[in-house]
């Protein structure tokens, strides 16, 4: 029994990690359901783009083959992996502002128009990806520091998994302080609650839409460079990315920021779980979860009503 | 019968199609495309109808509909391996498949409406692509259900070959014929009208005193049952029946199909987009490798500025050359469904 739950304690984890960078894509997808009412479908191809972003920012196999780029790629990797991780959030957020700009047609509008121009812009994004990388796989150089692994106890876990649940942790209490101690955050969740009332009070709500879009798609790209490592980088890559994230959204809840994150975790614990049982059926596991909890409680388990369900 | 109930079971853009879809076997090749083509968009005219039956007519966004696609292609081989290798029996076991798989879907899903439903389709058709591809003892996994045979049809007195792709052709354009003269009739009856009614204001419909949950709980049926037509003549046309179209992409384009088209303002959206479709494949595709990135453009586009599609431009045109009485429903409201 003690050997087994040893054995268990990886995938616990694995699931961990998983989980939190669930929750991290997930906030950022509810942010934008929040203020925008959309679906952003594109979200997983915002995802992508930014793990192939970094990569281009890493050097190696997918650098930019231009001189001045040469002697940036010399920098030792830890600097380059920081500049990755703040520059490609930042390119990816100005295509999340294209997207914005295009979608405020739709703004009013029946919310299933939100969604099909999304998963318009995912068919576009994904092609685009293909036509810029190749349909190849790309690997995310990592500094050495994070790289490897370590015993515990005569099990090997590796450093990657440990950093990313740490940073993703990191990130999700920035955004949490972010949300409810500044009042960038207050003027966002009064959006999500009622943006007339926000426009009303003087706020320049199209600007606001501006920007938490292009923050959300901020938060994708993160959570695309951290998982980047431990998924791979290739072109389908945001489909894979997008269903989870709408899955934890509907378990915890729309609105809810605690309800996302532990519906990730939740989700990521099946997943790792089946996983290390059942390796074929790891993904089919989480649409039964979704299934049975959403049959039993139908707005998750933290969700409040929502224009979703006009 | 009598001359007023026939002019209601057919229309002239009904008719139009009949006669356009009817000959296109004799002049397709002439035009510079290839028989396998039509047989293509019959087979997906078929399916876009279905889901534009939820989409345009109910408003359900059903963004799992390639699932049943794909179980109608796995029951027709499944069937004509282990039942019997009669095309009839074949047929009626993948349209029998699909709509008690689409039955029970219904009943998980039949009270949400708007996104939620979207979600939940999403899921459950995931579940059906998950099964499909992993349980590879039956449905040959990966690889695909190999070696599905073109029944011959047996009509009682003759039997014919549908091995060539000219006869197999009219067996798709009867089954459409069918459907079409069906499924208008449907849109049009006391039926139909409800389910509109559940469109605008579901709400409303259940004050009223109908039983919301059982309209969308048949209608959905009865577009997976169709659907499961449309995946059984697809694998005859394949030759096989291939998990890809069961995957969430292809789902989605059928939807980008249906709205394209115009499925919101017009029965003969779904049918419209499909041309389209085809059409931007082979054209587009002949230039291009990344022919997807350019319909994707184009489908933004039309959602950004008009989303009432292909049936949408065509009745502005009308209006345009001032055939405003022969206009078929110029569409007071944005969300009516219904115009021919």
């Amino acid at each position: 029994m003690v050997d087994f739950l040893l054995n268990l304690l990886p995938h616990l984890l694995n699931g961990v990690a998983l989980g939190l960078l669930f929750a991290l894509l997930s906030l950022g997808f509810m942010l934008i359901i929040g203020v925008m009412e959309v679906i952003n479908l594109a979200h997983g191809s915002l995802f992508a783009l930014g793990a192939y972003f970094a990569v281009m920012l890493m050097g190696q196999d997918g650098g930019i083959p231009l001189a001045f780029m040469q002697s940036y790629y010399e920098l030792p990797a830890v600097p380059r992996y920081i500049i990755a991780l703040i520059v490609a959030p930042a390119l990816v957020a100005v295509v999340g502002m294209g997207l914005e700009i295009c979608l405020r047609r739709t703004y009013g509008k029946d919310p299933l128009y939100g969604l099909l121009l999304t998963f318009g812009a995912a068919l576009v994004l994904e092609e685009v990806i293909r036509e810029i990388w190749g349909p190849a796989e790309y690997f995310l150089p990592l500094p050495k520091a994070i790289r490897g692994g370590f015993f515990f106890g005569d099990m090997i876990y590796s450093n990657y998994r440990i950093f990313a649940a740490v940073f993703a942790m990191a990130m999700i209490g920035l955004l949490w302080a972010f949300l409810n101690r500044t009042p960038y955050g207050a003027v966002i969740k009064a959006g999500a609650h009622d943006s007339e009332m926000v426009r009303v009070l003087g706020y320049n709500l199209s600007r606001l839409r501006l920007y938490v879009f292009a923050f959300g798609a901020a938060l994708a790209a993160i959570a695309g460079i951290i998982m980047a490592p431990i998924w791979g980088v290739r072109p389908h890559v945001g489909v894979d990315a997008v269903i989870p994230a709408f899955v934890v959204i509907v378990l915890g809840g729309v609105g809810s920021f605690w309800g996302a994150v532990s519906a990730g975790l939740l989700v990521g614990m099946v997943v790792a779980l089946t996983a290390a049982f059942l390796t074929e059926w790891s993904l089919l596991s989480m649409y039964l979860l979704l299934l049975v909890v959403v049959t039993f409680r139908s707005r998750g388990f933290a969700g409040k009503a929502s224009a979703l369900e006009a | 019968m009598n001359s007023k109930s026939i002019r209601n079971l057919f229309t002239a853009p009904m008719l139009v199609s009949f006669l356009v879809f009817g000959t296109m076997p004799f002049w397709i090749d002439a035009i510079g495309l290839y028989q396998y083509l039509g047989l293509e968009v019959m087979i997906w005219v078929i399916f876009a109808l279905a889901v534009n039956l939820l989409l345009g007519y109910t408003g359900l966004p059903s963004f799992g509909h390639g699932a049943f696609l794909g179980i109608g292609a796995y029951a027709f081989g499944l069937t004509q391996f282990n039942i019997a290798a009669n095309l009839w029996v074949s047929l009626f076991g993948a349209v029998a498949a699909t709509a008690v798989l689409g039955g029970l879907v219904a009943a998980f899903i039949s009270h949400r409406r708007g996104i939620y439903f979207a979600l939940m389709t999403i899921a459950c058709a995931q579940i059906f692509f998950f099964i499909a591809s992993k349980w590879t003892d039956v449905t040959g996994g990966e690889d695909g259900l190999l070696n599905i045979q073109r029944l011959p049809l047996d009509l009682g007195l003759a039997e014919i070959s549908i091995k060539s792709n000219f006869n197999l052709y009219y067996l798709c354009f009867a089954a459409y014929v069918i459907i079409v003269v069906g499924m208008w009739r449907l849109v049009n009856s006391p039926f139909g009208k409800i389910i509109t009614a559940i469109k605008q204001n579901d709400s409303r419909v259940a004050f009223l005193g109908y039983n919301v949950w059982l309209y969308k709980w048949i209608i959905f049926t009865l577009s997976c049952a169709i659907s499961g037509l449309a995946g059984a003549l697809f694998a005859m046309a394949q030759e096989g029946a291939y998990i890809n179209i069961m995957s969430l992409q292809w789902s989605g384009i059928v939807i980008l199909i249906v709205l394209i088209g115009g499925g919101f303002i017009s029965f003969w959206g779904p049918v419209l987009g499909v041309i389209f479709y085809f059409l931007a494949r082979d054209i587009l595709g002949a230039y291009t490798e990344a022919w997807l990135l350019w319909f994707g453009l184009i489908f933004m586009l039309m959602v950004m500025f008009k989303p009432e599609g292909l049936a949408g431009i065509w009745q502005d045109a009308q209006l345009m050359f001032g055939r405003r009485k022969e206009a078929p429903q110029a569409c007071p409201e944005p969300n009516h469904a219904g115009g021919d």
